[in-house]
């Protein structure tokens, strides 16, 4: 028999629900990053891995010390560790690398209001903290890729204590990666493994076929806006095509200009975050625009070797003026039936 | 699909529709002991009260009567007794009067029949006034005056009439049962109605699902009427009639959107299915839907039938947990099982329990625009739901166009934040009618 009235539920319509929920677009997000945070462990071995894992051990302690309760469940935290760990160079200092993904949490994130509330990404700033504290560190403690003996220990630098080893000797052979060999004028990697990653570079920066598919997969899987990385990268490539055109003496070719540095990261899971990018979809192409402009111009008229970071920082805060520009029309007529 | 394309911005597209035999199927539904009766089952003025407690009513037999334009008549719906006419709250708290009537014991459901019209041999007003007579609302949600609607739509010169075949709500089926089973009511219904406009051009809008259903029909019967038949792919929601008209004009149908006026296919074919009888609107035809019924299905269910009546009539099982008036996009959630289906009434849908549990708990906007791109008028859901939040109401409105939010739900359905969007905007645009109220303003209820 039916139940008394006085039993029943009585929320507001609508009563179905699409099946997405934030926590599961974290757990895709991890997902398109597994097959290039294997890659890296197989190629820098032991320091990739404890260097990712106390980037996650770190931003899951600043969650739970500044966040509500409930927010270490959302998993945004573990995807903000992982992509900042993939982001460092593999031989930083561990301690530094905590103390850079506390700082991307506790300041990037919940200073900002928590989840949706920073106007930057959480992991940028961690990012840039640690350039800026740190910066003969993070532009020196590269390591070779798949050097012998990898697997069973970690680079010296990775030990080192807190503020007591200011300038540990960082392991100097492969001091180059690809991009600041090129700013130094020197001959670039292969075209091939420059795309299969097979180079020195950030932990999880150096395949960009790997990265590649992952991004294909979050768009697939709906969790990202594809034309955010379609615009970033077209962008990149129409702009170092001109350059390498007008002097290719000076400027990297086109593919060499995508498959490196921290392109196809950035575009594919740092610029698509939700919270920093356009709501609509026109904005998303002048989002993704704007930033392939400012990566080519700091790339290669700056000091810097990389400008990724920055170019979606500077990305990020253009967000609220292109949402002001493209802000949507209601449609005119009246809709009712 | 025919490469066809919804052509309005945003919408959701849900879970396929597939259909099946037994959605064509139409079930008569029993009398229940007491019929409720409300005066007032539309959108509208009340109508008032022509019989007395104690009157024995013939099926049928005029009840109440329109005095207002908005406002319909109302019919016995069974030969019975009038208990008594009490005053009861309506929804939105003012007070409405409504008539109970005891059905007589072995009533067989029988019509009185009236004098059946011929839309060939009756002149427009005639056919008109008959609409009026009938009681007819609109039954595809909008549930105003059909007759009010006619007259609105001669004075205002509308030349083609949109009969829409689009499904209001996710698990409704009255779109293949009227196609199927009720194809010469349609017919019938959409020759009076061009008779009132005093014009031919006539379109039918189904969604793919119902494609060739509708096609059956257009083909056996529509021909020499001169009905077009357009099926667009299906997409939430494309019912509402602004935003159908978008569709089709850009899905290539010869269409001015000034002159066109939309029927649903349910209002349509209840005209036709009166009107050439001679009889009068006494029931409603329903889907009763949802997985605590055992017996869902369309059912043709007299005016006035409880709730809980109905329900148990299509099989409730005891663990319903919720019953919405509608649909589950924009349906409401009733709270009394004794209250009655009534004209506007348009499904009723049985959630078990256990099916709709967890509902998580909301979670702070992480601004990933989805329901901006999913607000089919366009406006800006995640804006508008700060606003709500903070409790900026007037801002809603003057900054961000609240007033022009059909309450289609979309945003609520696609945010992964779980944040009640729609649900904020209904209760800010009630406060916001009420207060306009309050200052003596005309506001439509």
């Amino acid at each position: 028999m039916m139940p008394s009235s006085h039993l029943l539920s009585l929320r507001g319509a609508p009563h179905l629900h699409a099946d997405s929920a934030v926590p599961r677009l974290m757990l895709h997000s991890v997902i398109a990053l597994l097959p290039v945070s294997v890659f890296a462990v197989f190629l820098f071995g032991l320091a990739a891995l404890a260097t990712v894992a106390v980037a996650i051990l770190a931003c899951l302690l600043a969650e739970r010390v500044c966040g509500p309760r409930s927010a270490l469940g959302d998993g945004s935290a573990i995807l903000t560790g992982l992509l900042l760990g993939l982001s460092l160079p593999p031989a930083l200092p561990l301690w530094m690398v905590a103390f850079g993904a506390f700082v991307a949490v506790a300041v990037g994130k919940h200073l900002f209001g928590g989840l949706g509330g920073p106007a930057f990404h959480p992991v940028l700033v961690g990012r840039v903290f640690l350039q800026a504290a740190f910066p003969s560190a993070m532009a020196q403690a590269w390591v070779a890729p798949l050097a012998a003996g990898r697997a069973t220990e970690l680079p010296a630098t990775s030990l080192a204590l807190p503020f007591l080893t200011p300038d540990a000797p960082y392991d100097g052979i492969s001091g180059a990666t690809p991009l600041s060999a090129l700013k130094a004028g020197e001959a670039g990697e292969p075209l091939l493994s420059l795309w299969l990653g097979t180079v020195s570079g950030s932990v999880g920066e150096t395949s960009a076929l790997l990265l590649l598919l992952g991004g294909l997969y979050l768009v697939y899987r709906r969790v990202i806006d594809w034309r955010i990385p379609a615009a970033l990268l077209g962008s990149v490539a129409l702009f170092s095509a001109v350059l390498h055109a007008i002097d290719p003496e000076r400027f990297p070719a086109m593919m060499t200009a995508l498959g490196s540095g921290a392109l196809m990261l950035g575009a594919w899971f740092l610029a698509t975050d939700p919270g920093i990018s356009p709501t609509t979809r026109r904005g998303a192409w002048l989002y993704g625009l704007a930033i392939g402009l400012l990566v080519v111009v700091i790339r290669q008229f700056s000091g810097q070797a990389e400008g990724v970071m920055y170019a979606l920082l500077l990305g990020s805060a253009l967000t609220p003026h292109i949402d002001r520009w493209t802000r949507p029309k209601p449609l005119s007529e009246g809709v009712e039936e | 699909m025919f490469g066809l394309r919804p052509a309005f911005p945003g919408g959701v597209r849900l879970p396929a529709v597939e259909r099946h035999d037994s959605d064509a199927l139409i079930r008569q539904m029993a009398f229940a002991s007491l019929l409720r009766l409300p005066l007032r089952q539309h959108a509208g003025a009340a109508s008032v009260a022509v019989v007395q407690p104690g009157d024995e009513v013939m099926r049928g037999q005029l009840l109440a009567r329109a005095e207002a334009d908005t406002a319909v008549p109302l019919h016995a719906p069974a030969t019975g007794r009038v208990v008594r006419i009490s005053a009861q709250p309506d929804g939105d708290g003012a007070a409405v009067g409504v008539i109970e009537l005891a059905p007589a014991a072995g009533d067989t459901q029988e019509e009185i029949t009236g004098r059946p019209l011929d839309p060939a041999r009756c002149s427009p007003d005639e056919l008109l006034r008959a609409i009026g007579d009938a009681g007819l609302v609109g039954l595809g949600g909008e549930a105003g005056s059909t007759h009010e609607r006619l007259v609105r739509a001669r004075a205002g010169g509308a030349r083609v009439v949109v009969i829409n075949g689009i499904e209001g709500e996710p698990g409704q089926a009255r779109v293949p049962a009227l196609l199927l089973r009720h194809g010469p009511d349609v017919i019938q219904g959409l020759r009076m109605v061009l008779r009132v406009l005093q014009t031919e051009r006539s379109l039918l809008a189904v969604e793919s699902h119902d494609g060739e259903a509708a096609g059956k029909l257009v083909q056996t019967v529509g021909a020499d009427c001169g009905l077009t038949l357009r099926v667009l792919p299906p997409r939430y929601p494309q019912g509402a009639a602004g935003l159908l008209l978008r569709s089709l004009a850009s899905n290539g149908a010869d269409l001015n959107r000034a002159e066109a006026v939309v029927f649903s296919l349910a209002t349509i074919a209840e005209i036709g299915r009166l009107l050439s009888r001679g009889w009068v609107m006494t029931d409603q035809l329903l889907t009763l839907s949802g997985d605590g019924l055992d017996k869902p299905g369309n059912y043709r269910v007299p005016l006035g039938t409880p709730i809980a009546f109905a329900l148990a009539e299509a099989g409730a099982r005891g663990d319903v947990e919720r019953v919405l008036l509608g649909g589950p996009m924009r349906g409401k959630a009733v709270a009394g099982l004794e209250r009655p289906i009534v004209k506007a009434t348009t499904g009723l849908v049985a959630v078990a329990a256990g099916s709709a549990a967890g509902v998580p708990e909301p979670m702070a906007c992480i601004r990933c625009g989805d329901c901006v791109t999913a607000c089919p008028v366009q406006l800006h859901p995640a804006e508008l739901g700060l606003l709500a939040r903070r409790g900026e109401n007037e801002a809603m409105f003057t900054d961000w166009y609240l007033d022009r939010c059909i309450e289609c739900g979309c945003c609520s359905y696609v945010c992964p934040s779980h944040i009640p969007l729609v649900q904020m905007f209904r209760a800010a645009r009630l406060q916001q009618r009420r207060l306009q109220r309050l200052a003596g303003e005309e506001v439509p209820a």
